[in-house]
């Protein structure tokens, strides 16, 4: 009888397994492949930055398609090293959660507060982009509508009150919602690019791929625009323990998400880049490039159907980000580094619920401030988007720096995760500097400020936090645990295993005990 | 789900994964939970980053779990069904327990099967000479359709249940809410609850038209189904099963204390 035989006839028993998980209470393994993709990729919001990132870029002086594909190419770097971690740790604080396992809590506290910041500012970001563009919808549709800060305060109230509902009413909703808005959204924004793209001719003009006239400061300024283009991918980790098959699918889904953002980035910049070049106009001297391009192009038509897709894709990307911010609050309440009622889940729907209750009115109230203090809703995106960015590099730079660390820890660490966590976090740090710089030179120097003020409130807060509960540093950092039901001869905390009395000794079962109650 | 159900596709180089996924598995099996990666890939003398990619594949597809410390390795429960399609045919049971079938095969005109279950599934361990047993992947392929596999589902939805409701409907049994993950099931309703009433499971037209089937649960002294003894027989015969059913349950309460 070999050993395998032996052991699945006559499981030894194991010890150390609980009944329940540290963070039991959520809808554990219920949601497959395809909502965990969702997650990543409405997070991201690939349709609303495909159209306003390589503008972005452009109007920075830099190539908008050469300076996506090399934030395509750092964006893949840090999908894999995340991945060292979202292979082995099924957690729901994310980069908190994995840089404890690597750094401990010091580095850890930074990260959460980076990706708190991170989340927060890009749910606030697609709140206000979601209200901005359906007031324009709504402009077209009744010139009459006054469209005043007013009114876009009062429309992203009614879409908070939306997200609100979708995210306590159960995971699964809220994946199938932001499924669905951010695929159409997509297409559109597919069917856009083959229309110009068709205009414009079988003739393409190959020589607007020259980087003739790019310094490489103005290349690395782009290429930090455009990684801020990807932001959002790794938000599929958050779902570790809602995820079926976690080890597998979390992975792989935030692998694809970079891919096909990256793949649709690189064919829109393109043709908006080819677009221009044919016009004879550069793409810098336009402030809406597929607006304008598809009227120059005669098919304007399209134009509303593309701002309804960008409000779309705003509002999927609202509800992803807040989908990741409270389960990265809730990964804080069951520690006990943030008060314990966030960690309190809803009983039918299985949700953080106490977290998306209080977050929402802050996020929505701090949208609505953020807005009358800059004067209108588009000045308050571009401060949002700054802090957003520079919340998820930091994380993702600590996060890097981590991996290698972990892996060292649990003795898995190889040569060439090392190299790549390595150039990833090199190339991350050289791009946070150099983004909040060239972005301290520009108007939108006010989220400089916002950023480092909040990463510093936060980081003291958590710091005051600790030192009153010292305790804390055993706490930090709580991830998801296989329950005895998943491992062959688990002893449970009632001398049972996997259903079946343990027909051993007295000793087995009060180990089993001490090892399910410590 | 667009990967879960995406057929498995193998390649040229896949064998040899296999193979060395299969040796991974052994070796778990050999030295225990809790060994790490780096004590695989020393014993099987794998390149390191071969055994940690295959130690993560494994884990991904739940053959394997990891410690709560990260670092070590235990079997999953999955490893139990892969055991369960290919495990080697089961030994004859003992002398004693063939003499009282067979008494039992004398008095009773039908077919009567002694079934065993173990790892959570079922093997017909001596089948009636006469009149042989449906075949195993007839019976594996819907459980609910046979006496034999409806014993099965019972005894999972029971192991399923808050010791509550299972003391109440087995007061010799233990409670054993160990296979509960979630603690949420009990509030479902619970397939074939009149086995907890009739004590006997059956069925007719299930498996074959005009045929019906009869399983009378055998328990070890904790209450868990280790064996079944069931009865294949014309459908006019299952419909008047009281005789029967006295007689076959005489027979289990012999075969209880051999076979628990």
């Amino acid at each position: 009888m070999t050993a395998l035989e032996r052991a699945i006839r006559h499981p030894e028993p194991v010890l150390g397994f609980a009944d329940r998980s540290p963070v039991d209470g959520l809808d554990r393994r219920s949601v497959g492949f395809a909502d965990v993709l969702a997650q990543s990729v409405s997070a991201v919001a690939p349709a609303a930055a495909a159209t306003t990132i390589p503008l972005l870029i452009a109007s920075a002086g830099g190539s908008p398609v050469w300076a996506l594909a090399s934030g395509m190419l750092i964006a893949l770097l840090v999908a894999s090293t995340v991945n060292q971690f979202t292979k082995r740790i099924a957690a729901t604080g994310s980069l908190y959660t994995f840089v404890s396992r690597g750094l401990g809590r010091t580095a850890s506290f930074v990260t959460g507060v980076a990706l708190l910041v991170g989340y927060g500012f890009i749910s606030m970001f697609a709140l206000a982009g979601a209200g901005y563009y359906l007031q324009i919808l709504l402009g077209d549709l009744w010139p009459a509508s006054a469209s005043t800060p007013l009114s876009a305060g009062v429309l992203i109230a009614v879409m908070a009150v939306v997200c609100a509902v979708v995210l306590a009413r159960g995971i699964r909703v809220s994946t199938r919602v932001t499924l669905l808005v951010e695929s159409v959204s997509v297409v559109i924004i597919l069917v856009l690019v083959g229309a110009l793209l068709y205009r414009n001719g079988p003739t393409v003009n190959w020589s607007v791929l020259s980087l003739a006239g790019t310094t490489p400061t103005t290349f690395a300024v782009g290429a930090a625009l455009a990684l801020t283009a990807f932001v959002g991918f790794e938000s599929a980790s958050t779902l570790g323990v809602e995820a079926r098959r976690p080890f597998a699918n979390i992975p792989r889904a935030i692998f694809r998400t970079v891919i096909v953002a990256g793949l649709l980035y690189l064919v829109a910049s393109f043709s908006q880049v080819v677009g221009f070049a044919a016009l004879g106009r550069g793409l810098s001297t336009s402030t809406s490039p597929v607006n304008d391009l598809a009227a120059a192009y005669g098919i304007g038509g399209l134009g509303l159907l593309l701002d309804v897709s960008i409000a779309a894709s705003f509002l999927a990307c609202a509800i992803a980000s807040i989908t990741a911010l409270v389960r990265v609050l809730f990964s804080m309440g069951r520690e006990g580094l943030l008060p314990s009622a966030l960690g309190r889940t809803h009983d039918r729907y299985r949700t953080p619920f106490v977290a998306v209750v209080i977050s929402v009115p802050v996020l929505t109230l701090s949208v609505v401030v953020t807005i009358a203090l800059a004067g209108s809703v588009w000045r308050a995106m571009e401060i949002l988007i700054v802090g957003a960015a520079g919340g998820y590099i930091t994380a993702y730079t600590l996060a890097c720096i981590a991996a290698p660390v972990f892996l060292h820890r649990i003795g898995e660490l190889t040569v060439w995760s090392a190299l790549r966590a390595a150039a990833a976090a090199v190339l991350l740090s050289v791009v946070l500097v150099v983004y909040l710089v060239s972005e301290s030179t520009t108007d939108r120097y006010a989220g400089v400020w916002v950023f480092l003020a909040v990463m510093t409130v936060g980081i003291v807060f958590y710091l005051v936090r600790h030192l009153r509960r010292p305790w804390l540093r055993h706490a930090v950092g709580i991830y998801d645990v296989p329950v005895g039901a998943d491992v062959l001869g688990a002893v449970n905390g009632f001398g049972t295993m996997n259903g079946h009395t343990v027909g051993e000794t007295d000793a087995v079962r009060r180990g089993g005990k001490a090892a399910a109650g410590s | 789900m667009i990967a879960d159900g995406s057929p498995v596709g193998l390649h040229a180089r896949q064998p040899k994964a296999i193979h060395s996924a299969l040796t991974v598995l052994e070796e778990v099996a050999r030295c225990g939970a809790g060994v790490t990666a780096r004590q695989i890939s020393d014993n099987l003398a794998l390149p390191r980053a071969t055994a940690y990619r295959l130690l993560n594949v494994l884990v991904q597809d739940e053959y394997l779990v990891r410690m709560p410390d990260l670092r070590g390795f235990a079997l999953g429960r999955k490893v139990v069904e892969l055991a369960n399609l290919v495990a080697p045919p089961a030994a004859r049971p003992p002398e004693a327990v063939r003499a009282i079938l067979d008494r039992l095969r004398g008095g009773i005109r039908g077919g009567i099967h002694l079934v065993r279950y173990e790892h959570d599934g079922l093997r017909v361990i001596d089948p009636d000479p006469d009149f042989p047993p449906s075949d195993r992947s007839v019976i594996l392929a819907r459980l609910e359709a046979s006496a034999m596999g409806r014993l099965l589902v019972y005894e999972r939805s029971r192991g399923a249940a808050p010791a509550s409701v299972e003391a109440a409907t087995t007061p010799a049994s233990r409670a054993t809410p160990g296979a509960a993950p979630t603690g949420h099931a009990g509030s479902r309703p619970r397939p074939f609850g009149e086995i907890a009433a009739s004590g006997y499971a059956s069925q007719i037209d299930g498996v074959t038209d005009g045929y019906g089937c009869i399983a009378i649960p055998i328990r070890d002294r904790a209450g868990h189904l280790v064996a079944g003894l069931c009865l294949c027989a014309p459908r006019e015969r299952i419909e008047r099963p009281d005789e029967l059913v006295a007689m076959l349950q005489r027979g289990a309460e012999e075969l209880a204390p051999l076979l628990a």
